[in-house]
């Protein structure tokens, strides 16, 4: 069973994985058409800015984003979103084992960094698990389907911090480090935690007034 | 009063419609982490005290989200709820803003569509307390 969860289930979870993200790519396109939208034609001329004026545009265009209306949370969920995309994947472990495995692997980040920012992620885990229990309006569409789901993202974290300060059996804590992953990797493309392809497929890709693209397909 | 509460539930027809737009509806529902950062883009939200009710993620998934998870086998009260929630609760001004991108109006939309394919929908006599107004 430790073999297993060790090395073939890494290589199913991986290919569930990137196959997974595949077909929810070939999905989309397949749902979606290409749309002729008629812009209005743009009246404002570009006007050459400084860097001071640069600053203040920008800062002001946050008034009207969620850093007005939630700050807090915009700073946590923006965190803790890059650093549990980058600590895995420049974490010397991974990488070292990369390396032993195809040959190939990535730069990585100092361990004591690495640590620190799965700190980070663990407190961002902590302050949601907060905001789902004590607050009234996120409580009110939460079920049992988002505490398993934070625990499936809070798991491969918890077990990896634990493993890198030898706490509890390291063997036993590693496997389920590893299973933690695996566990991540096989439901990500099917779960709401697909958010991470399907946000840049609905915000660059669908016509929409808040596209961050010109967004050129619709259902 | 025209005895519009005669025609029964089409659960067939329900299901056909569900099944219609399963692709991106389904998909929507699903990637919603219900974070609630859409609520206060909503200007009932805000007007009402800040009730969750009011909250455009709140008002998708008690209203297109329950008929998906009960694959449209619903009854005249679990519709005649929603018809609150989807008339009510929301003018569908299509400023709802989802930080994933989920485009809430569209459900809203597709609900009040379901419930009017059933012959729900507000009535300019209805009593106060079922008001859409």
């Amino acid at each position: 069973m430790y073999d297993f969860i060790r090395g073939q289930l890494v290589s199913i979870a991986l290919i569930i994985f990137i196959l997974g993200l595949i077909f929810q790519v070939i999905q989309f396109f397949k749902l979606t058409k290409k749309k002729e939208w008629v812009y209005p034609p743009l009246e404002i001329k570009p006007v050459k800015k400084s860097a001071r004026q640069w600053v203040d545009t920008c800062l002001a265009s946050l008034n009207g984003t969620l850093w007005k209306t939630d700050p807090l949370m915009t700073m946590m969920t923006s965190v803790f979103h890059v650093f549990l995309i980058g600590v895995p994947i420049f974490l010397l472990g991974h990488n070292i084992l990369l390396d032993q495995s195809w040959g190939l692997s990535l730069w990585s980040l100092p361990e004591s960094i690495t640590d620190v920012l799965t700190l980070v992620i663990l407190i961002c885990v902590a302050f949601f698990l907060a905001r789902r229990l004590f607050l009234a309006r996120v409580r009110a569409i939460t079920t049992l389907y988002d505490y398993v789901m934070l625990l499936i993202v809070l798991a491969p974290f918890l077990t990896g911090y634990l493993a890198y300060h030898q706490w509890f059996d390291y063997d036993t804590v590693m496997t389920l480090h590893i299973l933690a992953g695996e566990v991540m990797l096989i439901t990500l493309p099917f779960t709401k935690l697909g958010h991470m392809l399907f946000f840049f497929l609905y915000r660059f890709l669908i016509g929409n007034e808040y596209s961050f693209a010109k967004g050129a397909r619709a259902w | 009063m025209p005895n519009r509460d005669v025609k029964p539930i089409d659960t067939k027809q329900i299901k056909e419609m569900l099944n219609r737009k399963k692709g991106k509806m389904k998909r929507y529902l699903s990637h919603c982490a219900h974070c609630s950062l859409c609520a206060e883009s909503c200007f009932l939200y805000m007007a009402n005290q800040k009730d969750p009710q009011y909250m455009p993620s709140y008002k998708a998934i008690h209203s297109l989200g329950k008929l998906y998870r009960k694959r449209g086998k619903v009854d005249r009260k679990v519709l005649t709820e929603m018809k609150g929630i989807v008339w009510r609760n929301c003018v569908l001004c299509g400023r709802c803003y989802c930080p994933i991108g989920i485009h809430i109006p569209s459900m809203i939309a597709f609900a009040r569509s379901i419930l009017r394919s059933q012959d729900i929908y507000p009535q300019l006599d209805e009593v106060y307390a079922e008001s859409w107004l």
